[in-house]
């Protein structure tokens, strides 16, 4: 295994409440049943959340809020850093980094943000119903697009670098609290752990076709498959919203020539009506169709990366109760396993 | 501190003059802040401020960088608060976005272009590049159709396209009434007389859904290949450069991969011409 740092649970603490007068800390907290990012502060430091499954809001938020202001050069708050972050939604990073950082059209207020957070990523030490990463093949534990990883057991925190940035802030760790090199023997659980996160997800997801074979299964896929799955659809755009890789949106036009950045999706109606009337995306069980084919056909064709990371959110969020595995395992085998379309 | 780039914000322009084309489509004569180049086909977002934006291509000379002209029919919200516009009205450009017309590939060839209703405001700029060109290319033939006399854009360009050698202008109305003398029909029959020599031509189209349709079937039976028929997709729009996705048609962007492609790039997607 890569180099490990290893500190405890509570200097790491310490570490977070000396770094609040320079930035902003994000870390999941748990209310109730949400698990979600609320602000770190001195009193709340102690009941982070660090390796559950799964912030309710995508990390795409805190880069591409719902809506915003594109035109001006704002940027007020201190850096931020996010801590808690999955494996899933990191890999998505991959597509709106493509997507925002395109060189030909680079968005410089994503850019910025992009430069000036630093991310830490968290192993997950459980799973939800709906988690299926290894499916597309993400591990449960972080392994790129971030600058630290964290795997905390116990009262200890084990810590590896993964980018200039991180390496900076260990040294700055290092400069406040006591922090040693993890030995091999250490790491035996972090190691165990993860294998043991990993078989689970994979176990539980018997069925559900790898990226490659998905993508031949919808392009081959027939109209009776989107019609039985859509008939309970709503439009409501649910599915899309807390995606962490859905990131289209309409420029809405404000005094001054200012532009504002609203999120929208193509599963709602009148996405692509041009003036004459006409609608590719009509009726619905077209644009309900047409999410899946962008996922796992168009997008990775274009970008060469993922557009789903497998983080289940979609499925969680459908009020008409549509599961995009089930769909998607009904197309590779044939099966059904719900009551809701049977 | 350098002002750093920001892809959302449109340069100013001043609207110069309004000219009527017809009783749907007005011509507004642009002078952007500072000069402003862009490819024959290549489109811009157009904003009123405050109010809203849509795409435009825009109708004048590619080598005139001062002025700038946008062709537009009154279709919805926008348009129809741009045709309201008087001189001196501030608006705002984005752009200029997507690919253009491929004129390299014009080089030396026959070039047969199928235009309907506003469908030839782009194709306005794009003969007047090759009107600039004309001794690189062998032949121009536009075919244009409109649904009465009274829809006919462009009038004086006709003219002038008739006098000038290589190029001839061929107009046709679904409906005619008695000052018409040219061809009654959907803009298709006029392909049938013109005589041209396909395997040393290339096909532009650009129009309604339905024209493009029907233009490019007939195109196909004449024999031109695939790969040389050059069609402008027409779809939602918002940001221009690849990032909202309303534009989206398959894998492509028509925004920024077209909105000009050819049709052997496109036709594998279902309902390209919804
Ligand atoms: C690349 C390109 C070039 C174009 N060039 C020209 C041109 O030179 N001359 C011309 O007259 N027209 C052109 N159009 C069409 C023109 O952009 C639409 O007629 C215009 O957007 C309609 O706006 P509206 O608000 O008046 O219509 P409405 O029907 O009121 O539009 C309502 C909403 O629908 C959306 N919408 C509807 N149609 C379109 C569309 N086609 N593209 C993007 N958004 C749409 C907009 O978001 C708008 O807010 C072009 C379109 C494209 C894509
Ligand atoms: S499509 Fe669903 S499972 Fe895939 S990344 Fe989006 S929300 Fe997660
Ligand atoms: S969340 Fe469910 S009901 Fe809402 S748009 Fe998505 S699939 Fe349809
Ligand atoms: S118009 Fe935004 S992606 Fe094409």
């Amino acid at each position: 295994m890569d180099k490990y740092y290893l500190t405890s649970r509570g200097s790491f603490e310490q570490f977070l409440v000396s770094r609040l007068t320079e930035s902003t800390i994000y870390a999941p907290f748990r209310r109730l049943n949400v698990l979600d990012y609320e602000r770190v502060n001195e009193e709340n430091v102690k009941n982070i959340a660090l390796h559950e499954p799964l912030p309710a809001t995508p990390l795409k938020t805190f880069f591409l809020p719902i809506r915003k202001n594109v035109t001006l050069d704002v940027n007020g708050s201190l850096p931020a850093i996010i801590l808690g972050v999955p494996a899933c939604d990191l890999a998505a990073l991959d597509l709106l980094d493509a997507v925002y950082l395109d060189p030909a059209f680079p968005d410089d207020l994503y850019r910025k943000q992009r430069e000036q957070t630093i991310l830490i990523g968290t192993d997950c030490h459980s799973h939800l119903k709906h988690c299926h990463c290894t499916i597309y093949n993400i591990n449960p534990f972080p392994e790129r697009n971030c600058d630290l990883v964290l795997s905390g057991y116990q009262s200890d925190v084990f810590i590896r670098i993964l980018s200039d940035k991180g390496q900076k802030l260990l040294k700055d760790m290092c400069s406040r609290i006591p922090v040693q090199e993890a030995t091999a023997g250490d790491l035996e659980t972090v190691k165990l752990k993860r294998m043991a996160v990993r078989d689970d997800i994979t176990r539980q997801n018997q069925g559900l076709p790898d990226l490659k074979h998905t993508s031949t299964l919808l392009k081959q896929s027939e109209y009776w498959l989107w019609k039985k799955y859509a008939s309970t659809c709503v439009g409501c755009g649910a599915c899309a919203a807390i995606c962490p890789t859905c990131t289209c949106f309409l420029l809405l036009d404000r005094p001054e020539f200012e532009k504002v950045r609203q999120l929208d999706t193509c599963q709602y109606p009148d996405f692509q009506r041009v003036a004459a009337g006409e609608d590719p995306l009509s009726p619905l069980t077209v644009r309900f169709r047409n999410r899946y084919l962008c996922k796992y056909v168009w997008r990775p064709e274009r970008y060469k990366v993922s557009a789903c990371t497998g983080c289940g959110r979609c499925i969680d969020a459908c009020p008409g109760n549509i599961s995009k595995n089930e769909l998607l395992t009904e197309l590779n085998t044939g099966e059904v396993k719900i009551s809701q379309h049977a | 501190m350098p002002e750093a780039k920001n892809i959302y914000r449109p340069l100013k322009a001043t609207l110069e003059t309004v000219i009527d084309e017809s009783p749907l489509i007005k011509t507004l004569v642009l002078r952007p802040e500072k000069e402003f180049s862009f490819d024959t086909g290549q489109f811009i977002e157009l904003t009123l401020n405050g109010y809203g934006e849509a795409p435009f291509t825009p109708s004048s000379s590619p080598f005139v960088k001062d002025k700038l002209e946008v062709t537009i029919m009154k279709a919805g919200h926008v348009t129809e608060k741009f045709h309201q516009l008087t001189p001196g009205a501030v608006l705002g450009i984005r752009g200029p976005y997507g690919r253009g017309y491929p004129v390299y590939n014009m080089y030396d060839k026959e070039v047969v272009i199928v235009g309907g209703g506003c469908g030839l405001a782009p194709i306005r700029s794009l003969l007047y590049h090759l009107i600039e060109w004309k001794d690189r290319i062998k032949r121009v033939v536009l075919c244009y159709g409109s649904k009465t006399p009274a829809d006919c854009i462009y009038k004086p360009l006709f003219r002038e396209l008739n006098s000038i050698p290589k190029f001839e202008a061929h107009r046709a109305v679904n409906v005619a009434d008695e000052t018409w003398d040219e061809t009654e029909g959907v803009v298709t029959v006029l392909l049938d007389k013109v005589n041209i020599n396909v395997p040393d031509s290339v096909a532009v189209v650009c129009g309604p859904p339905v024209m493009m349709k029907f233009a490019t079937q007939k195109l196909l039976s004449m024999g031109f290949p695939e790969d040389r028929i050059y069609l402008s997709m027409e779809k939602n729009m918002s940001c221009g450069f690849g990032k909202c996705g309303h534009c989206m048609m398959g894998e492509f962007f028509v925004c920024k991969d077209g909105p000009v492609f050819s049709y052997d790039e496109i036709r594998h997607l279902p309902d390209i011409w919804r």
